[in-house]
């Protein structure tokens, strides 16, 4: 009796039997031991319980003993059966010596203790068959085979269920796991199933990164770039709105476009995407002073409108090529003049590469693009620009360790939006853009590190944009900020200056990180 | 017209928004020292938690109730218990079992029963009250969180999305579903033992 009991119940049952051995009909002690095998058995009866609720064939095996000779470890099976039957109970049995020296035998029936706090009250039932479903048996280790056998003839553990569970995702990684309880053929009997479910396979190309970011600068003031996914997984339509805004650009634009991507063309290896927008362009003092200081620096737009249609191809998850072309059509400042076009061939490889462990997650995103401007396209600007630039991302807990670095050049006639720009929320934070360089220059390097402790950041900025006919002056910052969420404020100082200020963002921003 | 009336209907549905738990189903006696709240109507054993149940796993319930002196005014008062709650699936009922142990756990019971009871449970001393009750009247505000769920599916590859973002803001995660929350009053404390409507 009592032998299918988890250990868990033990004490519990233990203590139930006890109370069970105080309330016994006529026995204030236990007779068990005083009533010798043999004894006459004078009747059988089970109390604390509806007898009617056991089947036939118990009633009545236990109505026959009466009248045989007593043996404990009949008393003991048929106690047990009563547990079978009625899993919810416990049974004791108790045999009392009456004067006339034959016995009286009682099975003293009860319910068992409501289950505790982390207990499931499932955990009264025997697990009679455990099935692992959506793969083939042959696709379980043996010693998967062996665990979830072991889970079978017990009383449901759901502690040993979870820990089957958290086994079974660890080893076949490409499924999601859950479990569920069944009913099984008999009352009091259960089937524990384990499903699982093939993983949606993730797409090896990833869709361009939102560059969101609604923004105050100190010495540049207010801005806003906001794109949002529309879309799933696979395809995805992504319309984009900047006022004000130029944290990536020389100039501030505002206007508006629309993205169409999908990151599957019939293979994960394949994807697609076309970007049309239309901006609206105002220039700084500082910049069309500097423009008009370099006439090998090609004019000043009014307004641009860009068409960029990409193929994309990935080797594999972590490595991917884009190509295609960005068609600019630039309306001039002057109504006198030509629109100009620059239209460009576009290329570049990238290297994006996620590993979490207990040892904490790496990010790592490697790319390198060039943009070729060239009369075949019927560009009025000829060009080429590279760049390549990488971050690496190390989270461990609250501790978050930041570094990124970029290098780029331009030769020949790019348009001003090509131009490449530090001195802003994200680079060299701590100094102006329209200090350093208000016409952007064609060569840049720059690099990063950061270290955040839950919100609070501290970091260091090393950078210099210049043209290639000019002194090259390298730039460091130094700063501190809060992240919360999308929400954002850094302070930066510039370092090598006379000058001592502070430079202050704030804002709202969906992707960190760098944006070309 | 059948068309017509149907969209109206819908509308009406759409219109009304999730169903709410009348303020009028709240009312609250006293046990002992203590304020107790009966919400017959404040139910959290449904949708993907129920489901969860009736796959014979456990789900694990936070309930809080609050006093206020007004509505949405700070708590005067407030008394949190977390539940076990899981479905036998032979007997086809429900156990629940109060995880700090500070009452007994129960069996048998039908799901609005077992919200009941759990509800029932989550007691105010009176004490804390301070002048509420008796000189001032004071409000209920019965909230409950579901503390289990699946670990949150890794959403790298999903990039942000405007839900995202808001979810971002609000701070919600997967794993902890939605709060859900009445609120109630005027009360004021009735005399010992008598069940009172506000």
């Amino acid at each position: 009796m009592g032998l299918l009991l988890a250990p868990g119940d033990a004490m519990r049952t233990l203590t139930l039997l006890f109370t069970l051995i105080a309330a016994a009909p006529q026995a204030a002690m236990d007779q068990r031991g005083v009533v010798p095998d043999g004894t006459v058995i004078s009747s059988a009866q089970v109390t604390g319980f509806d007898s009617d609720r056991l089947s036939p064939g118990l009633r009545l095996n236990i109505h026959d003993l009466a009248g045989t000779p007593l043996k404990q470890e009949r008393l003991d099976e048929l106690a047990a059966r009563i547990e079978e039957e009625r899993p919810r109970y416990v049974a004791a049995v108790r045999a009392v010596l009456d004067p006339d020296g034959q016995a009286r035998v009682f099975f003293v029936v009860a319910r068992q203790p409501d289950p505790g706090p982390d207990e499931n009250v499932n955990a009264r039932y025997v697990v009679e068959h455990a099935d692992v479903n959506g793969v083939l048996a042959a696709d379980l280790s043996d010693g998967l085979r062996g665990d979830l056998q072991a889970l079978v003839g017990k009383r449901l553990d759901s502690g040993d269920a979870e820990r089957f569970q958290e086994r079974l995702a660890r080893e076949l990684p490409g499924y999601d796991v859950s479990r569920r309880i069944q009913k099984g053929t008999e009352v009091g009997r259960i089937r524990l199933v384990f499903d699982l479910h093939k993983k949606a396979v993730p797409n090896w190309l990833r869709f361009q990164p939102l560059r969101s970011n609604l923004l105050y600068h100190s010495d540049q003031g207010w801005g806003g770039f906001w794109d949002v996914n529309l879309g799933d997984p696979t395809i995805r339509f992504t319309p984009m709105f900047a006022f004000d805004y130029s944290d990536d650009h020389v100039e501030e634009y505002s206007g508006y476009g629309l993205r169409f991507e999908t990151n599957k063309l019939g293979t994960r290896r394949f994807g697609a995407s076309f970007e049309w927008s239309w901006f609206d362009t105002d220039w700084r003092g500082a910049s069309l002073e500097g423009l008009a200081l370099n006439p090998g620096i090609p004019a000043p737009y009014d307004n641009r409108m860009t068409i960029t249609p990409l193929l994309k191809f990935a080797f594999s998850p972590d490595l991917s090529i884009t190509g295609g072309v960005s068609i600019s059509e630039l309306e001039p400042l002057e109504p006198a003049l030509d629109t100009r076009m620059a239209n460009a061939v576009v290329g570049s490889i990238a290297y994006d590469r996620q590993s979490a462990g207990d040892a904490g997650k790496h990010t790592v995103d490697a790319s390198f693009g060039v943009h070729a401007g060239t009369r075949d396209l019927q560009s009025d600007l000829t060009y080429t620009r590279y760049l390549g630039q990488g971050l690496y991302r190390y989270d461990l807990g609250r501790h978050h360790l930041i570094a990124s670095g970029l290098a780029g050049g331009l030769t020949g006639q790019a348009p001003i939006f090509e131009r490449f720009t530090l001195g802003d929320s994200v680079t060299l934070r701590g100094w102006d853009k329209y200090d350093i360089a208000p016409v952007g220059g064609d060569r840049v390097v720059y690099s990063s590190i950061e270290y955040r402790y839950t919100g609070l950041a501290l970091f260091v900025d090393v950078g210099s944009v210049w043209d290639a006919n000019t002194e090259r002056q390298v730039r460091v910052s130094a700063g501190f900020g809060f992240h919360a969420g999308p929400a954002y404020l850094a302070v930066g100082f510039p370092l090598n200056t006379d000058a001592l200020r502070a430079v202050f963002t704030m804002g709202l921003r969906i992707t960190p990180g760098l944006r070309w | 017209m059948t068309g017509r009336r149907a969209a109206a209907v819908l509308l009406a549905v759409l219109a009304s928004g999730p169903p709410r738990v009348s303020a009028q189903a709240v009312t609250v006696d006293t046990v002992g020292e203590a304020l107790r709240i009966h919400a017959p109507g404040f139910s959290f054993l449904k949708g993907e938690p129920l489901a969860r149940l009736k796959d014979g796993r456990s789900v694990r319930v936070e309930l809080v109730a609050t006093v206020l002196a007004a509505p949405g005014k700070s708590a005067a008062a407030a008394t949190r218990r977390i539940f076990a709650l899981s479905y036998d699936l032979w007997e086809e009922r429900f156990a629940v079992a109060p995880v700090d142990a500070r009452s007994p756990s129960v069996s048998h019971l039908m799901a609005a029963a077992a919200e009941a009871w759990c509800v029932e449970q989550v007691t105010v001393p009176l004490n804390a009250l301070g002048a509420l009750g008796r000189d001032l009247p004071f409000w209920i505000r019965l909230d409950y969180r579901l503390l289990d769920g699946d670990p949150p599916q890794d959403s790298s590859d999903s990039g942000y999305t405007l839900q995202a973002l808001i979810d971002t803001l609000s701070r919600r995660r997967k794993t902890e579903s939605s709060v859900h929350a009445v609120e109630a009053g005027p009360f004021r404390l009735p005399p010992r033992a008598s069940p009172w409507p506000r």
